[in-house]
């Protein structure tokens, strides 16, 4: 197996020259230096199972106004470090008093990050066409990490979630995600994609959303006064596979709900 | 409670304990939502939480390191969690546990990873029973891990004393109430130590076979640490975890 | 879900007024909905009495600690009840160490005087010689993750732990050990305020954007035992007396669910 779960100190390799992120190297050997999933195919490195967003140049990410400075907008970027955004990197010239005007604290942007110093001053712009103020949808995180996944093997994933929901989807870098569309679309989608940050590290993550994706769409067709039509037209083999979701859906749960069930031991 | 008259008969400790066995250990990880790494630790009657939140922003500022992360290690007490109430708030002795235990856990953290940050660990100590400061320090290393934090390895920590003349693994209360010795440790998995206390009495020769000792200890302890890490997420989905 | 933000995303407030206005919560829960209870007593061997609740993604510890001490000269039959609770850094990345500050001295307030007055314990029976030695019932409050409405697992943690405490009269040379004298069984509701509708049990997201909360405190009986607005927006009367009406008969629900022995 070229992929497993291993935790900070865990040996990796001897192969140095390999080494790639989450990983050190002492002695001439390669360590893993995160807890997380290895993959030793041909780099060597480990992505993280959580940790925060560490910004990098070209980034494009989501973020909350939380300050309106003289000349700057401090930006939550979900990460140690706030952005700051340069009011001569506002898409329009405006004045310093007016700044509030156009972002105020608690708005969104769509931003680049467009540079980090050694100190981590992180610099943002709005300079870019694909670039604004987020003015309508939804806004969800997950762990920053993750985002390879959900956006998948060259865009795999996240065009198969904008197809099957109907939903206008922008991933950020950091973990802030955008979402856009009809109320109960845009429902399905936050569902895949928490989905979707549990179930990275598992197997078979496009399969199972495929069929996640068609079972949700199968029950909203379901509900009452709506799409009679897809009612009538549902196979046997279609109501069998609801069943099956049906039960993994509640082991999952019952697994899950576990975890602080024990904390203090429940006094046994 | 008065001192037992021994605490040690034919090699075996009031409870039941050889000499060189460690108390009941239970692990869980990622028991909070709120921090970014949490982890509950059962230690014998020890019951504690630990939970990490960063790298983050500083506060106060002038805290700030200009290339690495501070790490800052607060231990706690809760009022309940000893037989006489103990008054909330930090005292000489949690502030001095709290500095010793962020020296065991900061060589093996990556800190010049995130200049100008923070990475905070809280060990909140729910109930004490003889060696919570070990307790804590194996339960902030699980809790650093699951917060993502880059390191070199885990931590792992436990006591060694000395009762009725005889060298034992990990005191219990009334071992470290009325023993002549207590010593913890905390180490990485490569054998290196990062924390080391003593007090009491033991000669030359008992402290190098003691450390041995809590070093076995430790080692133990991790392989526990390191389950426990890879429970939380196997125990998610049965039969082929990963890819 | 909570975005990690200190800030709150207007887009996120827009979101969760938008379905209040449908008659909706971000969690799906009903407006008169608690989330999910659960309560363990017993989990603190150490404390005379304890109890862990999880209310939603909150988690506080209570433990109660009794010891002998000196009764106040104008109370000198009457046993001493001290509550404390810290909103300890652990739990929020927004609390900060240091001594409580006012929004957690407010809460431990409102928890002991739910449970003082409604005279849920006996203070006449704490008593072991009058104007010297009476009982000191201290109760300690320990948050370790706050998901919202800290106040009532606080309150419904405090009676849980109080109702399983004994007082340890032997350790003190002092006869034998004997349960806590209970009298009463207080329960505190709150309510926060959204763009005009009222719900109860805020999560953390809604009592970020709520103006105002009401806590309301009964008995056994129906009665009130107390109650706190905290928070600047004012309620109107109407939404006093609704949420008084709705919390006196939510809180006979939570009694009868968590809190009958």
């Amino acid at each position: 197996m070229d992929k497993k779960l291993v935790i900070p100190g865990e040996f990796l390799s001897d192969d140095i020259n390999r080494a790639d992120e989450g990983t050190y190297v002492e002695d001439g050997k390669v360590y893993s230096s995160v807890f997380g999933i290895a993959s030793l195919k041909n780099r060597i490195k480990v992505v993280s199972l959580s940790g925060k967003y560490i910004p990098r140049p070209g980034d494009m990410i989501v973020g909350i106004i939380t300050e309106v400075s003289f000349s700057n907008w401090i930006v939550d970027i979900r990460s140690p470090y706030e952005g700051l955004l340069h009011i001569s990197e506002f898409p329009r010239r405006i004045e310093n008093t007016d700044m509030s005007k156009y972002l105020n604290v608690g708005d969104s942007i769509m931003a680049l990050v467009a540079d980090v110093d050694p100190t981590m001053k992180v610099e943002l712009t709005l300079n870019d066409q694909r670039l604004r103020q987020i003015k309508e949808g939804r806004i969800i995180e997950v762990t920053p990490s993750k985002v390879p996944r959900l956006i998948g093997r060259s865009g795999s994933m996240i065009a198969m979630l904008k197809n099957e929901t109907r939903c206008s989807i922008f991933v950020g870098q950091n973990g802030r995600i955008l979402l856009t569309g009809k109320d109960k679309d845009l429902d399905l989608a936050v569902k895949a994609i928490l989905k979707i940050e549990r179930e990275s590290h598992i197997s078979g993550l496009t399969d199972r959303m495929t069929r996640f994706l068609k079972e949700e769409k199968g029950k909203q067709g379901k509900e009452p006064e709506k799409e009679v039509e897809k009612e009538e037209i549902k196979t046997e083999e279609h109501i069998e596979e609801e069943k099956i979701a049906v039960e993994h859906e509640k082991v999952e749960e019952e697994k899950s709900g576990g975890i602080l069930d024990e904390l203090l031991g429940n006094g046994k | 409670m008065s001192k037992p008259e021994k605490l040690i008969e034919n090699g075996i400790r009031l409870d039941g304990r050889k000499p060189d066995e460690l108390r009941p250990i239970k692990i869980k990880v990622g028991v909070l939502n709120r921090a970014d790494g949490s982890c509950y630790f059962e230690f014998g009657g020890n019951k504690v939480i630990a939970a990490v939140y960063g790298p983050r922003e500083v506060h106060p500022r002038h805290q700030q390191k200009s290339t690495s992360a501070v790490v800052r290690y607060r231990y706690n007490m809760a009022s309940f969690s000893v037989e006489e109430r103990k008054r909330p708030g930090p005292d000489r002795r949690s502030i001095e546990v709290s500095k010793v235990s962020r020296e065991a856990l900061e060589p093996v953290i990556f800190e010049e990873y995130f200049p100008r940050s923070a990475i905070d660990i809280f060990v909140e100590v729910l109930q004490a029973d003889a060696g919570t400061r070990t307790a804590g320090i194996n339960a902030a290393s699980i809790a650093l891990a699951d917060a993502g934090i880059p390191m070199k390895s885990l931590v792992s920590a436990c006591a060694v004393g000395k009762v009725d003349d005889t060298l034992v693994l990990d005191l219990n209360k009334d071992e470290d109430n009325y023993g002549q010795a207590d010593m913890p440790i905390a180490m990485t998995p490569d054998g290196k130590i990062t924390l080391l206390q003593m007090d009491g009495h033991l000669t030359n020769e008992e402290f190098k076979e003691g450390l041995e000792m809590a070093k076995r200890g430790c080692v133990a302890i991790s392989e526990m640490q390191k389950a426990a890490l890879v429970e939380k997420y196997s125990s998610q989905v049965e039969g082929d975890v990963l890819e | 879900m909570s975005l990690s933000s200190e800030i709150m995303a207007e887009l996120h407030k827009d979101y969760i007024y938008n379905l209040m206005i449908k008659g909706e919560r971000e969690d799906g829960r009903a407006f008169d909905q608690y989330r999910e209870i659960q309560i363990d007593t017993n989990v603190i061997e150490k404390a005379e009495g304890s109890a862990r609740v999880k209310l939603g993604d909150t988690h506080v510890v209570v433990g109660v600690k009794i010891q002998p001490g000196t009764p106040f000269p104008d109370t000198p039959d009457q046993g001493v009840i001290i509550t404390n609770l810290e909103l300890i850094p652990l739990a929020s990345p927004v609390f900060e160490s240091g001594p409580p500050r006012e929004d957690a001295i407010e809460l431990a307030r409102v928890v002991d005087r739910g449970i003082r007055e409604s005279g849920a314990i006996d203070l006449s029976k704490l008593c072991v010689t009058a104007g010297e030695k009476v009982w000191m019932v201290f109760i300690d409050v320990h948050v370790l993750d706050d998901g919202g409405n800290i106040m009532d697992a606080a309150a419904l943690g405090s009676i849980a732990a109080l109702l399983t405490a004994k007082l340890p009269a032997k350790r003190f040379d002092l006869g034998e050990d004997s349960p806590v004298p209970i009298r009463d069984v207080p329960v505190a509701i709150t309510a926060v305020e959204i763009g005009g509708s009222i719900m109860l049990d805020p999560s953390l997201n809604e009592q970020r954007i709520a103006g105002t909360k009401l806590t309301v405190i009964s008995n056994q009986k129906g009665a009130l035992s107390g109650m706190q607005k905290s928070g600047v927006h004012p309620l109107t009367t109407e939404q006093i007396n609704y949420i008084v009406d709705i919390a006196i008969e939510k809180a006979k629900e939570l009694r009868q669910k968590f809190l009958e022995i």
